[in-house]
Formats: C-alpha cells, structure tokens, sequence
C-alpha cells in the first residue's frame, strides 16, 4: 500500500486550501442554524409597554389590565426626555398614556384623542401595540352596541383579543422535505464540494500521475494495475471522508438524524460528490500547474454556483440564465435541493430524473477524462525517447 | 566462467520511418560497469527503456539475468536499480520518506526497510539532511538523493542514465566513487554518459552507438587500438625547414604531420619509440625545441574517428 500511502502523504501537504473551504463554510453554517432552529418554533410577541392612565376610570384601569395580562408593564417617570431616553435604549417598546376623558370617549364611540403614544418610527412593535389597542377599542364597542354594559364589554372585549389561536408551521406550501435552513446549506454544498475537492484531488493526482514518476514506478516490482488501484482507493477514501464530515455536519445543523424523504437530499448530495470527482478527473488530464488548477477551481466553484441559482434562489435567475445553466450538473443538483425544500412540489419520479441526469453529467466526464488521458498516453509513448532526454532523431 | 545478466540481442526498434534501435547486440556481465557511449540521439536512453520495458519493440529478445525481460517481469525487476537521468522525488516528502517510498515498491518488510534506507542515507552521504525536502536540497544532494532512492533495495543490476549532468565537481566525484564502490560489493552497473573522462574513469566495458547501432564495444585500451591514431607527439619548435619536415613524415609509423610556425604535431599509427626518432631526427638538423608532449588517443577521439563527428555535440 505504499501508494495509498504517498497518495495521503501528499495529500496532507495539499490540504491548507480545503480546510479553508470547509472552516469558512461551517463557520458560517452555525449562524445559519441558529436561524433555522428558531424558525421551527411559534413564540407569541410580547412587548415591554410603560402605561400612564390620565383618565383614572374603571375603563382605563381595565384597558391596562388588558393589556397586562399579554404584555410587560413597564413603571416608566412620566418624563419627556427619560421616555425618549428608554425608547432609545429599548428599554420600553412603546409608551401609551390613557387621554382623560377615554372612558367616556369609549363609551360614545369617539375615537379621537383617547390616546397619545410614545413610539419608535415603523417598528414591529409600534405596529403590534397599535393593533392591539385598535383591537381592543372595536371589540369594546362592538360589545357595548350589543347591548352590554361596559364592564362586562371590556371583559368580554379582553377575553376575545386576547384569545390564543393554535399556530402549526408550515414546511412549505408545496410539501417541502427539508428545513429552509438545511435546504440552504444543501444548496451551499454544490459550491463547497466542488470547491474541495477540485483543490485537494487535483494537485495530489498530478504529481503522483506525472509521467516520470510513473515510469520510474512502473520500473519497480509494483503493478501498473495496482499503482491506478492505489491511487484510485486513496481518492475514493478521501472523497468519502469530505462526504461525510458535510453529512455530519448536515445532521448536526438539521438539530437530528433526517427522516423520509429528507434522505433523498443525502442521495443527492452524494451523487453530486461524484460529479465534481469526474470534473476534478478531466482537470487533472490536462496537467494544469497549481496556479491553473487554483484558477480552474474558483471559475467552476463560484461560475456554476452563481448560474445554477447556489447563492442566488432561482427564482431570481433570468430565463436566459438558467437555460444555459441546464448544461450544467449544479443546476440539476441545485433543482433536487429546491424540490426537497418546497420550492416546488414533490415528485419523485421528477426528483430521479434530475439526479440521472447528475449521474449522466459524471458518466460523460470520466469518460472524457479517460480519453483525453488515452490520446495523452499514445502521444507520451511516442515522443518517450526525447522526453527521456535525447534528441529528435 | 561470469553469468550474463543482460543480454540484447538483434532489437529493433522503430517509430514509423525512423529507425531508434537497428539490429543492436549486447552482453553485459556480472559484476561489469558497462558504459553506454554515444551522442544525443544515438539510442542510448531508448535501449534502457526497452531494458526496463517501459518502450515494447519491433524485434528482438532482451534477457536478464537469464530470462525473458516483459513489463510484468516483477521477479527481475526487484533486482534492478534505475536512476533516471532526471531527478524522479516527490516534493512533498522528506529524503528519508522518499528513499523509504521507493524502496517499498521493492521491500514490504517495514524492518528490513528501515534498515536498508539507513544504509542507503549512509551510502551517500545524506545523514545530515534525513529531514529535509527535495527543494531545500542543493543539485548535487539532490542527484544523491535519487541515487539512494535508486540503490535502496539493494538491486544486482544498477542502471545509471547520465546520473551527473549538472552536477558540482566534488559532488560528481562522491558518486562515481559511490557507483565503484557499489561495483566492488558485487553489482553489475549500465553507466550511460555523455562524459567521456567519467566512462574512461568507471567503465570496464564500453560500448560506443551511433544512430540506433552499436559501432564499436571492447574495453577501453581494445576501443584505443580501434583507431588509426595510437600517439599524438606534439613538439614546440620555431623556423622548421622544409627538408626537416619531409624527413619527419618519412619517419615508420608516421601517417600525419602538421606545422603552424610554433608547433609540430606527429601523428603515428602503431610502433614504438615514435617520440625518440622524431627527436633524433630534430637534433640531426641541429634544430632546438622546446617543450615535448606525448599523448595517448582518447575516447572522443576513438569515438571522432569511429562515428566521424564529436561524442558531446552541442553540448559543453
């Protein structure tokens, strides 16, 4: 196994770039699931409302229980500039004073100058207490003209605004199996898959595949068949070991083990781990320098990502854009990842003819690669005499 | 009586029109340094590929150490040593991990091999730099280098294509004496060179090629005894008349003789006491000389003589 071996060896002098990828990328991830954890839960806002009732009437003292019973209450000195000092500091969300005269205002139905209100511009919150204080008033009135009196109409009036309704979210519209979040960091992946493994495979296959060094190997007692075989298994294992540590991380980021359909994204991912293999493989054959190979990986990485819709949705992607990211394995990867998410409606029969066409993008990219190497084999083995430092003959 | 360890024999070997291997023969034997001579383009590098059988051939057999050389010879190849012309090191491994990789594709045995690359790093002279990379490495470390590399496993047939191009003079002198003394232990070596003084200094054997033949093999008095010119007498001398001259050129053995005013050079063919009669026959004109030389033919005059045109061609 001494080339399994070297092909580690040399790999561990190649991996600085990768690592890179992959630390940026899961750096960034963990904000990402934070957002995507708290989008699975329902929390009803509660605001943090300093209330100064003028008016001093059952009506008043009702409209602040009211507005106690769902919201903090917060003891705020009835100054100007300490009001403004706390809003600044959002200490308090929203100030309301109780206008005197509101009872009687409530009770005919004169909306004007019951409240005056200190707020923030266009804010949740101002537009949550507005709300609820418009809620409030209506229902009150609404309970008077049917004939209540008014403090059975503001305790009718509270119980009614202030009734919870049961919140389910929905996954998607459209039967969506992935979390926003884990569906985001499935689309990311196309980038940093490739990215990876273009950048670690690439270097360490063309110094061991160079043909000096394959000639001085093939001189030895090793077989030539078992030198590919070697060199081959090292790829496949390194590979492997990328797809993995992406799906752990994926696991840890979904907050669990995937569960139905939502393997079909794991699937996916592998099939796509394939194709930028056989993209890595077709570079390789061409025997780029570093500095090409580092170039090649930063065109393909953020060219595909950018027109197959990885960092900007689809959706936003012009027709023109995407007709010609169809012939391009990322977009078709990226489609699988928009249909496990709800951007579009689940179909597996749909699902599997876009990671066939993943598969046939690697099929045809490994075969390309391994005619481009046959030419380039045939070619060597005749100009082998200069090359071997002689002159033309 | 010797074994044969190689034997070449009729190989042809052709690209289209070209032929790079004509009908070309070879015997090398245990515990020879055979050199491979000739200018660039002659064959040399293409008969060691189809040695090793990294080229296959039109025709003809190669056998070493009694069998049939094919690509999956692997019970010969674990006897052959090859250091390429070009330095053949991964970059991104020390020179004790390269030495211990190729020694591997020989040695499974991790022990033994531990041992073998600490013989090797001691051979030739790298214990002080075990740990560093090909690039830190001067050109001539680096020639060592491959040369460990080579040599590691222990091989009874070493092949050393051009093995010093480009080296410093004290390291060049560090490896012939490495290649004498793995020949002294027991190895039998192919040496190929463009550097005639390395092969007259290593070689027991020589064989000369030119355009894919073998043109002249022998050692390297036989190869001297080849050619016409067997002394080169050079004398300085001023004012020569021509009748001394005429008597000079009707001296036995002599076939050549040429004067620019400073010096006569005497070219002789065989015989002995040349310089003796050609000073005689100065001193009979009472002519006065100055300094005298001698020489014997070299191989790049055997090889000028044999093949018509110079062993180094553009090179130097």
């Amino acid at each position: 196994m001494q080339v399994f071996k070297l092909f580690f060896m040399v790999l561990k002098k190649n991996i600085m770039t990768p690592m890179i990828y992959i630390i940026v990328f899961v750096a960034i991830l963990i904000p990402m699931s934070r957002a995507g954890a708290a989008e699975k839960t329902f929390k009803d806002a509660s605001l943090k409302i300093a209330v100064f009732d003028e008016d001093g009437t059952a009506e008043s003292a009702a409209l602040r229980d009211f507005i106690g019973r769902k919201h903090e209450i917060v003891k705020l000195a009835n100054d100007r500039d300490k009001i403004m000092q706390a809003l600044y500091f959002e200490s308090v969300d929203y100030v309301l004073i109780i206008s005197d005269g509101f009872s009687d205002k409530l009770a005919s139905g004169d909306t004007e100058g019951m409240f005056s209100t200190y707020h923030m511009h266009e804010t949740y919150s101002t537009v949550i207490a507005s709300q609820l204080l418009d809620s409030y008033v209506s229902s009150v009135r609404g309970y008077l003209a049917g004939g209540m009196d008014m403090a059975e109409a503001s305790a009718m009036a509270a119980d009614a605004v202030l009734q919870e309704a049961e919140v389910t979210i929905a996954r998607s519209e459209s039967g969506g199996v992935l979390s926003s979040s884990s569906a985001s960091y499935f689309r990311y992946l196309a980038y940093i898959l490739v990215s990876v493994i273009i950048s670690a495979l690439c270097p360490v296959l063309l110094k061991l595949g160079k043909k000096e060094f394959r000639f001085r190997t093939n001189c030895s007692c090793i077989k030539s068949s078992s030198y590919t075989l070697q060199l081959i298994a090292g790829s496949v294992a390194f590979i492997a070991v990328i797809w993995l540590l992406m799906m752990v991380v994926s696991v840890v980021q979904n907050g669990g083990m995937f569960a139905g359909n939502a393997w079909f994204a794991v699937l996916n991912t592998l099939i796509y781990t394939l194709v930028c293999t056989a993209i890595a493989l077709v570079i390789c054959s061409f025997e780029p320098s570093d500095t090409v190979v580092s170039l090649v990986t930063q065109i393909i990485g953020l060219g595909s990502s950018f027109l197959c819709g990885v960092f900007v949705p689809m959706s936003l992607l012009g027709e023109g854009v995407l007709a010609a990211a169809k012939f391009l394995p990322a977009y078709w990867y990226v489609k699988a990842t928009e249909m496990l998410g709800g951007n579009e409606k689940f179909d597996a029969e749909r699902l599997a003819m876009y990671m066939l066409i993943e598969l046939g993008f690697a099929v045809a990219l490994m075969l390309i690669a391994l005619v481009v190497n046959r030419v380039k084999y045939t070619g060597a083995a005749i100009k082998l005499p200069k090359l071997a430092g002689e002159n033309a003959k | 009586m010797e074994n044969t360890v190689v034997k070449i024999d009729n190989l042809v070997k052709r690209y289209g029109e070209l032929v790079a291997l004509d009908h070309f023969s070879l015997e090398i034997k245990e515990g020879e340094v055979f050199g491979l001579l000739g200018p660039n383009g002659s064959g040399k590098t293409t008969t060691i590929n189809c040695l090793l059988s990294l080229l296959s051939f039109d025709k003809g057999s190669i056998e070493i150490f009694g069998k049939k050389m094919t690509p999956v010879s692997y019970d010969i190849k674990k006897d052959i040593g090859i250091i390429m012309q070009n330095v053949v090191v991964s970059e991104e491994l020390t020179v004790r991990e390269n030495i211990d990789y190729f020694c591997g594709l020989y040695i499974t045995d991790k022990k033994l091999r531990a041992q073998y690359v600490d013989e090797a790093i001691k051979f030739v002279g790298l214990e002080d730099f075990t740990k560093f990379y090909p690039k830190k490495l001067s050109g001539g470390l680096l020639r060592r280098l491959n040369i460990a590399c080579g040599i590691a496993h222990k091989p009874k047939l070493i092949i050393l294509d051009e093995p010093t191009v480009a080296v410093d003079p004290q390291s060049r002198n560090k490896i012939l004496e490495g290649i004498q003394e793995l020949n002294r232990s027991g190895v039998t070596i192919i040496y190929t060179s463009h550097y005639m003084e390395e092969v007259e200094q290593i070689c027991t054997r020589i064989a000369i090629m030119d355009k894919g033949r073998k043109v002249a093999e022998g050692n390297k008095d036989e190869l001297k005894r080849m050619i016409k010119n067997t002394e080169t007498i050079s004398i300085e001398v001023l004012g020569l008349g021509a009748d001394v001259l005429a008597e000079v050129r009707a001296l036995p053995h002599v076939y050549d003789v040429k004067y620019d005013e400073k010096v006569l050079v005497i070219s002789c063919s065989g015989g002995k006491h040349n310089l003796i009669r050609a000073l005689d026959t100065l001193q009979k004109h009472e002519v006065s000389f100055g300094r005298v030389y001698s020489e014997l033919p070299t191989l790049n005059e055997v090889f000028l003589e044999i093949t018509g045109k110079a062993l180094r061609d553009k090179e130097e």
